[in-house]
């Protein structure tokens, strides 16, 4: 493998990986908080939708992002009065919401773009870091990247800080272990796992909007392809911390390149494998090689005040 | 009201249970919000309901293609219950279904099985199908009890592979691919023999109905029994409600688990099997695409009733029917059924609140 060819695994792994950072990073954070938010790929697939939708109407990506965003609201909104407020299951809420968002996005799709399904939407543009972007080969192969991609490390950063040292980090993480304690010393577990619920909508938009208008520039129906279910599968083999979920995230984003990148290199792999491979990986990954497994006590049950 | 209405409506107090009245009124209001929807897209809700009701009802054919559906979300959907029953969520019934008809396939085409004697050569592929099934769901019950993987994620991730598999198996000549002659040959199995298909009932192809139909009924009467009847569904519920107190009784969570996990798996192979053979005939990508979620709703919407989810899984196979037709006809995407689907979930999720029970 030559060096040039390196840097453009590099590239795409840390490209595939971002929708799955993203995401992982909200679950993370709403499963902390005691809510196992199975609507994950239903938020991504509605934030690809109106992000596309929005990026479309307007000409302005940007303003696809934020429509995007608005879109999942509605969506996180109901996942957290369901699985918070009116207790349901949280498992069966999630898939529910799933459907019913693949549902609604591809007959959303046929009606607005129909005919015109092939078409290019506006993308997010390209940008790369100064000083970084200038390393020969690495340079423009790794780090020239849509912008949401640094936007998102940011956010990431910020998260971790949050968790680590502040008193919310610390609320979070009680109201997902001892939502009772929690509760006795004056955190609203409730109003804790909403926001979780809602982080974790707002960040799985972003990961939405970046598969339709950062990768790919267009909508495809149920494009997410269990993504979402991959997010989720990082959050346990990162046993539910940050950089774990984080490391897991980019191992899953660099199996999805080895799909485009071993062709190239004239490795004759069936592609029905590599297309697995990243759901086979994440298989192994929640399977015993991430050892037992410690989901914050509370995790997928709700919360019932005395 | 008259004296016999009032005994009848005694006799029928089963249907006016709270879960058993939410679970019809869920259906009826998602499926209004459908007929809006039709409305909302522009689409005459009459030409669309008629393009429904040729789809459902208009032929023997059509009678016969839903009720082949149905057979599927059946199967898939008492899985479901029996699981549930030990309180597991079986969301791997699309890769089930995929493995099913992957084995069955491959033994009705190279096991050697087409020239056996009467009933042989379509038994021993369903059997094929349902061991396939079976240790396809056996593998996230082993996780569970070994490391204590969620079942949800891993029967998901399984169905995820399971569905890559079925590419695999069809796209590459060394598998199941017929041989290609040209490169227009379609990604696809060859047709399996004739001996291996599925007897017809009627003997007739314009109604297209196969032994599933009895096997199937014969099924649900002895999950029903087993669930409600027997020692091993005191076990599952007892394993379900309280595994510490099960395990100090002598019940074997870890025994439970993988039984309720391989039941349900097998019923979901055998679910791929009778699709193949009593009605595909060839492999093809994609073929268990929706069936997995459609028994799982089924499923759920039954409340842990067997006779639930035979009506449930009756109401879906018509309504994927109808979908599919609707879509030909008078252009409503199927899309809308899914939609009708997730809606029926999300207010069975939600209303469970408002009755005390969790579905």
């Amino acid at each position: 493998m030559t060096w040039e060819l390196f840097a453009v695994f590099i590239g795409s792994s840390v490209r595939l990986a971002v929708p799955l950072l993203l995401a992982g990073t909200g679950e993370l954070v709403s499963e902390r908080a005691g809510v196992l938010n199975m609507s994950i790929e239903g938020m991504m697939l509605t934030g690809a939708f109106g992000a596309a939708v929005g990026a479309w109407a307007t000409g302005n990506p940007a303003v696809g992002l934020l429509i995007g965003i608005v879109a999942v609201v509605p969506i996180a909104l109901l996942q957290a009065l369901l699985s918070n407020t009116l207790r349901a299951n949280q498992i069966v809420t999630g898939i529910g919401i799933n459907i019913l968002v693949l549902g609604a996005t591809t007959l959303g799709y046929r009606e607005i773009f129909g005919a015109r399904s092939r078409e290019q939407i506006p993308g997010l543009a390209k940008w790369s870091p100064p000083l970084l972007g200038d390393i020969p080969v690495f340079g423009e192969a790794v780090f020239q990247q849509v912008w949401l991609l640094y936007l998102g490390i940011v956010i990431i950063v910020l998260t971790a800080l949050v968790l680590r040292y502040t008193a919310l980090g610390i609320a979070i993480h009680a109201a997902g272990a001892e939502p009772r304690a929690a509760d006795k010393s004056g955190v609203s577990v409730t109003r804790i796992r909403y926001m979780g619920v809602m982080f974790a909508g707002f960040m799985s938009a972003l990961a939405g909007a970046f598969l339709s208008i950062g990768d790919i520039h267009t909508f495809t129906e149920g494009m997410t392809r269990g993504a979402g279910y991959l997010a989720i599968a990082a959050v346990i083999f990162g046993k539910w911390t940050l950089t774990g979920t984080v490391l897991a995230c980019l191992l899953f984003g660099a199996a999805t390149a080895l799909q485009f990148q071993l062709p190239t290199l004239g490795v004759n792999v069936p592609n029905a494998f590599l297309i697995m491979l990243p759901y086979l990986l994440a298989l192994l990954a929640v399977g015993g090689l991430a050892g037992r497994q410690t989901a914050p006590r509370a995790l997928g049950e709700a919360y019932i005040r005395r | 009201m008259t004296d016999a209405m009032l005994s009848s409506e005694k006799r029928n107090r089963a249907w006016l249970r709270p879960s058993v009245m939410i679970s019809i009124s869920a259906v009826v209001v998602a499926g209004l919000l459908g007929l809006f929807l039709i409305f909302a897209i522009g689409v005459s809700v009459s030409d669309a309901l008629s393009a429904f009701i040729e789809g459902t009802l208009g032929s023997p054919y059509a009678i016969a293609a839903s009720i082949n559906r149905s057979i599927a979300f059946a199967l898939v959907g008492i899985g479901f219950v029996i699981a549930n029953r030990a309180n597991l969520v079986n969301v791997g019934g699309e890769g089930q279904i995929a493995v099913g008809g992957i084995a069955a396939t491959a033994v009705a085409l190279y096991g050697g099985v087409a020239d056996l004697p009467a009933g042989l050569p379509f038994m021993i592929p369903l059997l094929a199908a349902l061991i396939a099934g079976m240790i396809w769901a056996s593998i996230a019950g082993i996780l569970k009890i070994k490391v204590g993987t969620n079942e949800v994620i891993s029967t998901l991730l399984l169905s995820f592979i399971a569905v890559w598999l079925l590419y695999w198996c069809v796209q590459s000549p060394a598998i199941l691919r017929k041989p290609m002659t040209s490169s227009a040959t379609l990604p696809e199995s060859l047709e399996i023999p004739d001996s291996t298909k599925l007897p017809l009932l009627t003997g007739d192809y314009s109604f297209p109905v196969n032994v599933g139909l009895p096997a199937t009924v014969i099924i649900a009467i002895v999950g029903g029994l087993l669930l409600t009847k027997s020692l091993f569904g005191v076990q599952l519920r007892a394993v379900g409600f309280n595994p510490v107190a099960a395990s100090r009784a002598g019940i074997s969570y870890s025994r439970m688990v993988l039984l309720a996990l391989a039941v349900a798996g097998a019923l979901g192979g055998l679910a791929g099997g009778f699709m193949l053979l009593g009605d595909q005939y060839v492999l093809k990508d994609g073929f268990s695409s929706g069936y997995g979620f459609d028994g799982l709703v089924a499923g759920l919407l039954a409340r842990g009733s067997v006779v639930g989810v035979i009506a449930a899984a009756l109401l879906f196979g018509f309504l994927r029917s109808g979908g599919i037709n609707m879509e030909m006809v008078a252009g409503v995407p199927t899309a809308l059924v899914m939609v009708i689907q997730g809606l029926i979930v999300v207010t069975l999720a939600g209303a469970a609140f408002f009755i005390g029970r969790r579905p």
